[in-house]
Parts: structure tokens; sequence; C-alpha cells
């Protein structure tokens, strides 16, 4: 139900997993240079259900990137309206993996999600599009 | 003279007069991504309805019998004539027919139908509730509803034997019905509300209980009343199979011809989507307030009104964990949701007119009619755009809109008052 179909020049690659069982997921080139694993854990992912994402921030050598500070704009270019909900980052449970809560798509179509990555005071951001 | 000319231009026009009005065929197939938005939109695809966190009861056989007796009940409001089932007749989807509700005085926007609703995270049309027990406990207090206040709701229990004993069963004692001043009630007149700031605290908290309960119940009985599956239903069941368009006799070909509007040109699914066509979120459409009214914010108030509740799901009442209120704590408050108010599902949507909050649009040609049009909104923006669809498509949606109507998918003696001979 989710592809892929575009991809910025921050997002490395952006396939929707395509292994039955496997959650959905996307891999992010940060416009720093960092990965930043996004793992929906609602699966497949669905319209109208609130969820949460995990986002996994490694550096160039896939070490975990601790205490970075993510916020999560959104929303959907071809209706020029923003994300329904107000996610946020509610958590680090692991180092390097933070927890998203608060997702939740309510239209068919293309979603664009904007991460801003505050590290040490150094910005740095990803961007994510998919079909739902 | 020869009469060749006129016969050809007659042809020519009867030609361009069927070009012009016969509709264009249907393709064999839906493509896939038809085939699965129409699965999406069959009951078939409907989940069982999730536990809700913050009502310890609501999938309690006993609370739906107590909430269905307090449901047709006239005693909860301040002229004892006005039940829930005032408004929200089950003959009608539990809507009431009229533009504007009327209670014990006349309301400020339609009352919606119930058929379905508790699959929706918010509730009222600018989600001033975050749950369908905080809800139901709303019109109790609010004059121009029900009015009858937590004071008297509480004593009717406390006093009623057969409610006296349905609540001990479920929820155990309850105040001495003597201690329970009726018209004592924070959101009443002067006078209520100075009875009650004049209580104890602890009588307080018990009748704040009492009252708590009672929403949990109402809103045990309302989640018995699902929809029943329409003849889109079957349609979209076999297309999920094979992805086969089928003209044949389950769709009419323009019931057809309107769901590949409502899927495609005339977007209707971006809003009216999943089994119940709605995704239960906020939308400014553009309609005009209600005469007399000052345009409505919708849900930017409505979050607001929803965070300071009582009963929200994070308030002492609520059975949930902090955790659990997802909804609530990550709710959206922004400026675009000056007036925007709920998509309204469709599964019942040829009984209950009038439509929209305002109650404006007396038939669904009308509402199609605005949604053609998409006019500059009063306030805030309007998110649709004009669609530019011929008399013919439009009345080609309606027709699908027919095809999603069924009786509910509720036992009968649910939808009468309790002990009605039916």
């Amino acid at each position: 139900m989710l592809r892929c179909f575009h991809c910025t020049l921050m997002l490395l690659l952006a396939p929707l997993s395509a292994l039955a069982g496997e959650q959905p997921h996307f891999t992010l080139l940060t416009s720093g240079g960092k990965q930043l694993r996004v793992v929906s854990e609602l699966s497949p992912l669905a319209l109208n259900r609130i969820h949460s994402w995990r986002l996994y921030l490694t550096d160039a050598d896939g070490a975990p990137i601790r205490g970075a500070d993510i916020s999560i704009t959104g929303g959907m270019p071809d209706h020029d309206h923003g994300l329904p909900t107000r996610p946020r980052l509610t958590g680090e449970p692991e180092p390097g993996a933070y927890l998203l809560e608060g997702l939740r798509f309510h239209m068919p179509g293309r979603w664009r999600m904007h991460f801003s990555i505050a590290l040490d005071g150094d910005p740095d951001s990803a961007s994510l599009e998919f079909e739902l | 003279m020869s009469k060749t000319p006129a016969v050809v231009g007659a042809l020519a026009l009867a030609a361009l007069l069927i070009w012009l009005l016969a509709p264009a065929p249907l393709p064999e197939r839906w493509s896939d991504s038809e085939t699965a938005l129409i699965a999406s939109l069959s009951l078939s695809a409907l989940p069982t309805l999730a536990p809700d966190p913050g009502n310890a009861v609501a999938d309690d056989e006993r609370a739906a019998r107590l909430g269905h007796r307090l449901f047709f009940d006239a005693r909860i409001s301040s002229n004892g004539a006005v039940s829930c089932a005032h408004c929200h007749r089950p003959e009608i989807a539990f809507s009431d027919g009229l533009p504007i509700a009327v209670g014990t005085g006349v309301g400020q926007r339609n009352t919606p139908g119930l058929i379905g609703i508790a699959y929706s995270p918010w509730f009222y049309w600018d989600g001033r509730r975050d749950s369908q027990w905080a809800q139901a406990l709303a019109p109790l207090e609010t004059h121009f509803e029900q009015g009858a206040g937590r004071g008297a709701v509480a004593r009717l229990l406390a006093e009623d034997s057969a409610y006296q004993a349905m609540y001990r069963e479920l929820f155990g004692e309850l105040p001495p019905a003597e201690q329970i001043p009726r018209h004592a009630s924070p959101g009443g007149n002067e006078a209520a509300q100075s009875q009650w700031r004049s209580l104890d605290p602890a009588l307080q908290a018990s009748i704040d209980t009492v009252f708590a309960n009672a929403g949990k119940a109402l809103a045990a009985y309302q989640r018995k009343l699902m929809p029943g599956r329409g003849r889109f239903d079957d349609y979209a069941d076999r297309v999920a199979q094979d992805g086969a368009v089928r003209q044949d006799d389950l769709l009419s070909r323009d019931e057809l011809e309107g769901l590949r509007l409502f899927i495609g040109e005339a977007q209707c699914v971006n809003c009216h989507n999943g089994p119940l066509l709605s995704n239960h979120d906020f939308h400014n459409t553009g309609i005009l307030p209600v005469a007399g009214q000052m345009p409505s914010m919708g849900r930017f108030d409505g979050v607001e009104e929803a965070r300071r509740d009582a009963f929200n799901c994070l308030g002492e009442f609520s059975d949930a964990a902090p955790g659990q209120c997802l909804e609530l704590r990550f709710a959206r408050d922004d400026s675009e949701l000056a007036g925007a108010h709920k998509t309204p599902g469709l599964r019942n949507v040829v009984r209950t007119a009038p439509y929209m909050h305002t109650g404006a649009f007396a038939t669904l040609a009308e509402v199609l009619e605005h949604y053609n049009e998409a006019p500059v909104a009063m306030l805030g923006h309007n998110e649709a755009k004009p669609l530019g669809l011929s008399r013919r498509k439009l009345r080609r949606l309606e027709a699908f809109l027919h095809s999603l109507d069924a009786p509910p998918d509720t036992a009968p003696q649910w939808l009468a008052p309790p002990g009605a001979r039916r």
C-alpha cells in the first residue's frame, strides 16, 4: 500500500520494506551525511490510525548518535495542508534510537515529512516522501 | 430539392447528442489503485472496535444495558422531556431530521447520526470531546440540549431502584440519594453553580464519579450501533477478488459511475475514506455560518475545550494510563484548524438529512453542488477546490451514496427503548 516514489537530494534510499511481515521502513541520508533509519511501528502503514515511528540515527560509519533533538513537520504538498496531528519525540529508549509518537495519516496520496535534527547546536535535516 | 443535407444534419446532431449524453463505457477492470481503494471502503475492512482505554466498562454488556436505559430516559433533562433518543432517533440512523438540534432549547449545530461513530477518536463537529463517554456527558449539562446537570443524573441513579441495582453491580456504591442536590451542577445556571460550590468536596467527587460512570454506560450502549452491509460492500468484496468492474445487478450503471467519481475525479475519498467513509478528522469546507451565529472556529476551539474537559482521557475519571491518550496528547492546535469541522461518515447518509454541521443543505444534491463550487470560506480557507462536474456526474455521485445504505448491524432490542414491544 505504501511506496516511496520520490526521493529528495537529502534522501539516500526510501524503499518500503518489501518483505512480508517486515515493518515499513525508510533509510535516509541527512544533509550533514548522517543516516536516519525510519521504522513504522504500525505495520502495514494504514490511514487513520495513530501510531509511533522509531528513528535510528547513526553516523557515516553506522555508530549510533545519542542525544539528538529531532523535530518533525510534514503534510500533503498536493493538498497544501500539514499533518493532522502534532507528532513529537518522546524519548531515546536505546542509544541513537528515538521514539516519535503521535503520527496519523488521514488521506490517501503523497505525504512529505521533514526531520530537523539538532546535535550540539549543529543543525541537520532529512526529508522523506511517500505515497499512502 | 434534395432532403439529404437535412437528414445528414439530423444524424450529425443525433450523434453529437449521443456523444454528449451517453455515458462513456466503463472499463472492464478497475486499476490496481482503484481496486485497493474500493476494497478499503468495504465494511469487510472495518477492524473490530478497539477497546476504549478510558472506559473500563466500554464492552461490558451490563454497562450497555444501563446505557440503553439511560439513552431513552427523558428524566435526564431539565424539563423531563428530552432523552438522548429525542435528538438521536433510531429510525433515521440516530439523527433527528432537523437542520439544527432542538432539545430543551434550540441548539447550535446539526445532530450527527451515531451509527459507527464509536470508531471516531473525536466527538462533536468540532472535536471538543475526546471519547464517546465524555461526549455523552456534555448534553446533560448543556442548557439547550438536556441540561439536567450532574446532580440530577446522579440523584436519578441513586433513587431509582432499577438504576441503583444496575449501577451497583457495575461500579459499586452510590452516595445516598437524599444527599445529592438535584439541581447542583458546576455547568448549570448561577443557582445550580452556587449550590454545587456549597457542597462538600468529597460529595462533589462522588457525584462526579457517578456522572462519569453514567457517561461510560451511555458509551457502552452506543458502541452497539454498528453499520450494516450495503450493496456496495458485496460489490467491493468481489472487486477485491479480481478487480473486475462487473456491470451487473449489485450496483447500477449510475452507481458504478458514481463510485468511479467518488474515488477519482470528485476526490471525495480524500476525506471520506476507510470503511466508514470518514477519516474522522477536521476540514474547512467553506460552509457559511448558521444565520444569527458567529462563524464557528470549529476544531481550533474544539481541541482547546477537549484539553480543558475534566472528563477527558487524561483526567481523574478516565480509566486510561496517560500513555494511552495518544490522540489528546498529540492533537494539533494550529490556525489551519480555524473553521474546520469533522468529516461525517457516509454509511447512512441518505437517511440523515439535512447536512453539514450547520444543517444548511436539505438534500445530498445541494451538498454535492456545494463541493462542486467550493466557495471561499468566511473563516480560514476552504480546503476543497472547485470540481466543475456536470449535473449528470453529480447525480451519479448521489446514486453511489445510496448503495452504501443499509439497516444497522445491531440487534433489534438496542434500537428501541428497553422493554419496548417490537
